[in-house]
This record gives C-alpha cells, structure tokens and sequence, in this order.
C-alpha cells in the first residue's frame, strides 16, 4: 500500500519538491506561504532553503541555483512578486535547463494582505505557464510536473496558489525522493547575458515555448473533463473546482490544472458541442478573458462576484442566474450580531508601549507592514498612511517636504518601520532620506527592532542572530550610523518613561532623529513571566490601563466595590509591566506568590 | 454516508489549528475522507481564528456549506456564539467554552461582552455542552490542555471515528511530554460530554 499522510497545501508545495529531487528553495516569508520554506527544514538534508532579505533576492539566489544546474523553487506572496518583478521579467526570457517554479500565494478576499492582485496576470505577462491546484494533491503532483515540463520546455513556470489551498488540508500520496541533477554551468551570454542582441532572439523563444505548451496542454493530463451528459461545460481551476462540485455534481467540467497556456483547439472543439461553457474563477475573468481573445464564446464574470472567495453559495447564486440550477437550496446564515474581534498586539508586545506613547503625543505618524500596521486599527488609530514593505521612509519625506511647504514645518512627524522590514527594503530609504534632505527638516524614524519577521510567524530577519546566539549578526545602528545618520538612540520601551521623554523630545529635534526600540517579540522568544495583578481597593478606574489594549486587561465587578475596577486575567498576562507603569496610582502589582 | 461537518472558532492561540489536525489525522486513521480548512493570517494575533474539518467517504470542499455544521467546537464564548447560525437545526452538537476572552471593543467599553450566549446556542443546538474548559485544563495542569477537553467531548458525537483512532492521533500530534496530560484531558472531556 502506498504512503498517505494528510498534508496542508503549503506541505504538499514543499514535499513535491523533495521528490522531485529539488535542490535550492528560497523565499520571504508571507502570508500565505509562509509554511512552504519552514516545512523545508524538514528535508534540509536535501534541500538548501532560505528566508532571504526580500523578494528579488530570493529570486536572484533562485536564478543562481537554476542557472547552476539544481532544480529551484522560489516562494512569496502575490505582492512579493511586484517586488522582483524587475529580475523576473528578464530572467524569464532565458532558456532553463534545470526546472524553476516560482510560487505565488495569491488571496482572494485578503484574508491577509493590503490588495487582491490576480498574478496569473503576472504570470502571463512575465511569459511563464501557470500551474493551479485545487487541493493538496493537486499542489504536490503539480510541483512535480511543472518542474518536468519547466525543463522540457526551457521555461520557468509558476504555481498560483490561493490562501485557501495553503491552508486547507487533505491526503496526500507520498513517493519517494529521485534524486535530480541538472546541467553543469557552461558560460554562454546568449542564454545567460540578457542584453541585446542576446535577447531580441529570445523574444521568439518565449513566443515559440508558450505556442508549444498551448499545444500540449490538450493533452495534458492535469488538465481533467469530466463528462456527465450535461448541455452546458463549466470550465474552472483551483478551490472553485470543489467549490463548484458541492453544488453541481452532475454537470461536465473542465477542470484545468494549468490555466496558461490553455488547450485553445480542445475547448474549441467542445463548444461545438455544448450549449453554452461557464467558466467559474475567482478575482479576474483571466480564463474567461483567453477564451475571448480565441474567439471562443463563454460567460463567467457576469454572474460571478469579480472580489472575494467564490464559496459554494456564491456559485450556486450565479448557477441560478444562469438555469443551470433551478433553485436555491443553501441557507442564507444572515450576518451575525457578535462583537466583532479583530486582532491586536499579543500580551507583552514590544510594540504597545510605543504606540501608547504615539497616541498620546498626537504626532503625524507614517506606517509600515508588519505587527505594527495593526496601530492603524482600534483603539490606536495612530498610523495615517500605509502602504507596502519599506514604502513609510520615502512616503515621510514626501510628506514632510509637502508639510513644511503648507506652513507646518513646526509640526513633528514620525515613521515606523520593523527590523525585517528595515532588512527587506528599508535600506534603500534610509539611504535616499539622508541623502535628499537639507537636514533642517524635522524627522524623527522608529525602528521598532523585536528581532523577528514577528507578524508570518516568527521569520528569522538580519538582527535575529543575537537573540538567537546563531550565524552572523548585523546590527540595525550599525549600518544606520554608516550611512552618515547621527541622531541615533537605543531605546527600552519597557521603561515606559524613559522611552516615551526619548520619542518625545526626538521629534521636537530638527534634522532625522533614529530611535531604535529593543525589546524582542513576545511570542516568537515565549516571553513569559510572573503575572501582574489589580488591588482593586487602590484602583480608582480611570481605565489609563485600559488604554494599553493588553489582551488580559478589562474593567470588572468586585465585591464589596459600587465602580467598575481593572483586572488582569493571570491565563493570558506575561508580566512585562507596561499596565503597572502607566497606572497613575500604583495599583498594579507583581503577584507575590507564584516564584 | 453523509458528511459530518465541524466548524471550530476561537481566539488566535488558542490551538485551533492543531486541534484541526488532530481530527483530521483520527478521520484519515479510520479510513475516512477528510478535508480541512483554517483560517489564519492577520487574526492570528488575538483576532478570531476558525478552521472546518469535512469528512466521511468522499469530502469534495474543505468548506462547510452555511447552515450545514453537524458540530461546533466553540474554544472562546463569545466566538461560539458567532457561529451559532451556521449549525443544522436540531440534529447539531455545540460545544463551547464558557472562557472569555474580551475583544477590543468590550475592552475599551464600546459594546458589551454578550450575555445571551448560553440562550442563543441554545436556540440554534440541538444539543449544547457550555462549560469552562479552560479552568478544567487548568485544573489538570495545564490551561493549554483546553483545546484537548474540549476535542474529547467533541469525539463522543463523531460516530465515525472509534476512540482509540482519536488517541492515536493525538499521540501522533502533541510532543512526548505532553502525551499523558493531553490523554487525561481527552478523557475528561469525552466525560463532560457524556
Ligand atoms: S503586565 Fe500588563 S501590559 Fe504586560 S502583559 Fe500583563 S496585563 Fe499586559
Ligand atoms: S490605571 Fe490604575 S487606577 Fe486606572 S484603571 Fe488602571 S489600575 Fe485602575
């Protein structure tokens, strides 16, 4: 009997690639394929992986791999593509002669990310074929045969994959690892050295291998039509597959496991015989669109939501537009009344001092993407601007030189700015802020320095090494200082207020004043210690504690008291005392009897 | 064979994920199809989290359909509550944990932490099991353990999976250490339920 294990997408990503004999994976860590490079530690007796510093480096290691001979696999998120597209798009046009995957996680419904890009556009536009699976066993055989077709066709390919698939789990059907060498590497500038003339000749190549794959995929075996004697041809990929058979088990399907090139002449030929073909996918009419172009008649977006999950309801809704479906059978579980939750900084977090700190002092604050985007959201509202990985140092500038213009050069303004994100492309704007600027413009940048990628789970980044007494260090300071930035202090937030007069009088200072804040993360270190606790007869409820948002915190009932007083649940606070420090009157105390 | 859907909600941290696991390998161990889902991401940090676990012969979307969960596993009050809706009236099983974990807006006194939960699940259950399991596991030794009681009470309703397939499983998925409190804490569970 073969061997079954039960394995997320983001497993059966890592575990195709083992047995496809892979040799090099590299990522940055995103959701929602964090999981594919941290499952690759499980074969790191095989498989080189790493976290590298962003995107395009992780490409550009990729591409040394794959040029090298080792079968290669780069990982991200959809918006981490943008960041390597620069690489990518000529990269692409070089013939490969070991297999290359790169692996998008794109997020229908953001369920954790800042838009819902569709990068099978990108892969179309970057002249790769793409791979979509609809589940685990799906993800897993189509990592093994993108990487054989990829050297078949001197391509590198891509396997789109949604938050869904990544996250969902299923049996999956295990085979052993063949071992897979490719090529030595031999110089040759015409398929290396993409300059022209090299590459006007590639331009043919791209077009010829994508012509060639049209071709084979009306054969291709993943690509699956499943005929029950129905009239009308769904043609669908990835989740909505599934999604679509819980509601219609008994109409044909086409089900496509690459969804570029597409088997033109096949479907072609199958409209003749249908009545109408359907295509049901999430985000862009993308398949919908190719049909088009070929002149085959389809409907798909019209009945179709263009944003979001097609969850099986939303498809049995439009199937029901169309007749497919006579009526409704799925409840309508209207929205819910129940408090909302959304997230907020763990117990103990480094950052919630900071922000407490930013509130109060009611400045103009610049956000950046990690834990810290949360001080966008209730009750700290802190952050005005927020847009994408180490964008907070170039958007202050412009804003501050926009500020200093309308008259509020008096008016302070601060950025924010992790230290995976410093490593992933702040750097960049460090460089150009020092080296734009008079140094009469008042700035003042925080790097909120926790020792961690904190907000995918715990990714090492350039200063987790100390903490983690491994590899070889850099320091934040250090490379800030060599830039030529002396306003620089290390700041303990946890000495609340000690940090708050530094942050303070940091941002009255003219010229780019650099707080580096040093506590680590409190999750990823398991930071744990001796709970504080609320004597309620010294409490007077002025709920400043309150403010700090720590999970543990509420105002609550005592006996023998008329007010509402602050309590602290001893199951979730991990003692770092922030609550204590801010209390006007000292009624938070370390618990005495435990330790 | 009809599916049995579960729905489980909670808290990030709370070890939804893993309890997710845990089923599904038990359901895989006893031949069964399975498919499961969590969603994860920014609500890992203290925000709601909630995964399904579909199985029987042939599961086809991880996903459960609204109004079609056979049981729910609520590992915080108030997001058991949430989900109350989605069960199938009558034939359905919640189980849910009396703990509290206050959202933000509780906290800041925006809204008040609701305290119909026990009527409101009541309405939509065909059966409820309302208990703090997390002062249960704290009993045990461990507030950890909480995901593991309330998982035992859970196993006595899921007539598919035979009790030593579960134990298995969780030996399978927790770290040595833990296997005996976590033993203890299924059996406990699969009492309360009982
Ligand atoms: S000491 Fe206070 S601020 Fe720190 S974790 Fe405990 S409750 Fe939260
Ligand atoms: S800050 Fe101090 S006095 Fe105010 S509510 Fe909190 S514990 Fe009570």
């Amino acid at each position: 009997m073969s061997k079954k294990e039960i394995l997320s997408g983001n497993q059966s990503i890592a575990r195709g690639f083992y047995e496809a004999g892979g040799g090099v994976a590299t990522a940055y860590p995103g959701s929602p394929t964090v999981e594919v490079i941290e499952t690759m530690k499980e074969y790191h007796e095989d498989i080189y992986s790493e976290f590298s510093m962003n995107e395009k480096v992780a490409l550009e290691v990729g591409i040394g791999a794959c040029y090298g001979g080792l079968r290669t696999m780069v990982t991200m998120k959809h918006v981490g593509v943008n960041i390597c597209m620069d690489p990518l798009m000529s990269f692409t046009q070089s013939p490969v002669d070991a297999g290359f995957m790169l692996v998008t996680g794109d997020d229908p419904g953001m369920a954790s990310s800042q838009n819902e890009q569709d990068n099978r556009i990108l892969g179309k536009f970057a002249n790769m074929p793409i791979f979509d699976p609809s589940d685990s066993q799906d993800a897993k055989d189509f990592v093994i045969k993108g990487l054989e077709l990829s050297e078949e066709y001197k391509t590198p390919v891509m396997l789109r994959i949604t938050s869904r698939i990544c996250h969902a789990r299923s049996t999956v059907e295990l085979g052993e690892r063949e071992e897979h060498m490719g090529p030595k590497f031999e110089p040759d500038p015409s398929k290396y050295c993409m300059l022209p003339p090299h590459t006007f000749k590639h331009q043919y190549t791209m077009k010829e291998r994508i012509e060639k794959l049209q071709e084979r995929a009306n054969d291709l075996e993943i690509n699956k039509l499943e005929e029950k004697g129905s009239d009308v041809l769904v043609i669908t990929s990835g989740i909505c597959y599934y999604n679509f058979k819980e509601v219609c088990p008994d109409v044909d399907v086409f089900k496509l496991g690459m969804v570029y090139p597409l088997p033109i002449d096949k479907i072609k030929k199958l409209s003749e015989k249908y009545s109408k073909i359907i295509v049901i996918e999430e985000m862009m009419p993308f398949i919908e669109n190719e049909l088009k172009l070929h002149g085959i008649d389809c409907v798909g977006k019209e009945f179709f939501s263009f944003t979001g999950e097609l969850h099986s309801e939303v498809i049995e809704e439009g199937l029901v537009k169309l007749g497919v479906i006579k009526e409704r059978q799925l409840k309508d579980t209207s929205k819910d009344d129940t408090t909302a939750r959304g997230p907020l900084f763990c117990a103990g977090c480094p950052h919630r001092p900071v922000f407490d700190i930013l509130k109060k002092a009611k400045v103009n604050v610049i956000g950046d993407i990690g834990c810290y985007t949360m001080g966008l959201l209730y009750p700290w509202e802190v952050l005005n601007a927020n847009i994408s990985m180490g964008s907070s140092l170039g958007i202050i500038k412009g804003m501050r030189l926009a500020m200093d213009k309308q008259g509020d050069d008096q008016k302070p303004i601060v950025g924010v700015i992790g230290d995976g994100t410093f490593f992933h492309s702040g750097l960049p704007g460090f460089a150009n802020l020092k080296y734009q600027l008079t140094g009469e413009e008042n700035i003042t940048m925080i790097v909120l320095d926790n020792a961690t990628t904190a907000m995918t789970g715990g990714q090492p980044t350039g200063e987790s090494y100390h903490m983690d007494n491994m590899g070889q260090d850099m320091s934040v300071e250090d490379i800030i200082r060599t830039m030529g930035y002396d306003d620089i202090q290390r700041v303990d937030q946890f000495n609340y207020k000690e940090a708050k007069k530094a942050i303070v009088d940091a941002t009255k200072r003219k010229g780019v004043s650099v707080i580096i804040t040093t506590r680590p993360c409190a999750l990823r270190y398991k930071i744990k210690e001796t709970p504080f606790e609320v004597d309620p007869s010294i409490c007077i409820g002025c709920k400043t504690c309150i403010k700090t948002n720590c999970p543990p915190l509420r105002m609550k009932k005592y006996e023998g008291f008329d007010k509402e007083k602050s309590s602290i649940d001893p199951n979730q606070c991990v003692g770092c005392g922030i609550c204590a420090q801010v209390c006007p009157v000292g009624a938070i105390k370390r618990k005495k009897e435990s330790k | 064979m009809v599916n049995t859907n579960i729905i489980l909600a909670g808290v990030g941290g709370q070890g939804l994920v893993m309890t997710t696991k845990i089923i599904a390998e038990a359901a895989y161990l006893s031949g069964l199809d399975v498919k499961t889902n969590d969603v994860v991401g920014l609500s890992q940090r203290g925000g709601k989290v909630w995964g399904s676990v579909r199985l029987g012969e042939k599961v086809f979307s991880p996903n459960v359909r609204p109004g079609e969960v056979d049981i729910l596993l609520g590992f915080e009050a108030l997001e058991g509550r949430r989900f109350r809706k989605e069960l199938k009236k009558d034939s359905s099983v919640a189980i849910v944990n009396k703990y509290q974990m206050v959202p933000t807006l509780v906290q800041q006194g925006k809204e008040e932490y609701a305290t119909d939960i026990e009527e409101e699940l009541n309405k939509y259950a065909g059966k409820l099991i309302y208990e703090d399991f997390t002062q249960k596991a704290v009993e045990l030794g461990n507030k950890a353990a909480a995901n593991i009681v309330l998982l035992g009470a859970c196993s006595v309703y899921v007539k598919d999976i035979p009790e030593e397939k579960w134990v298995e499983s969780i030996v399978k998925s927790v770290p040595p250490k833990f296997v005996e409190l976590n033993k203890e804490a299924f059996a406990l569970g699969r009492k309360l339920a009982k």
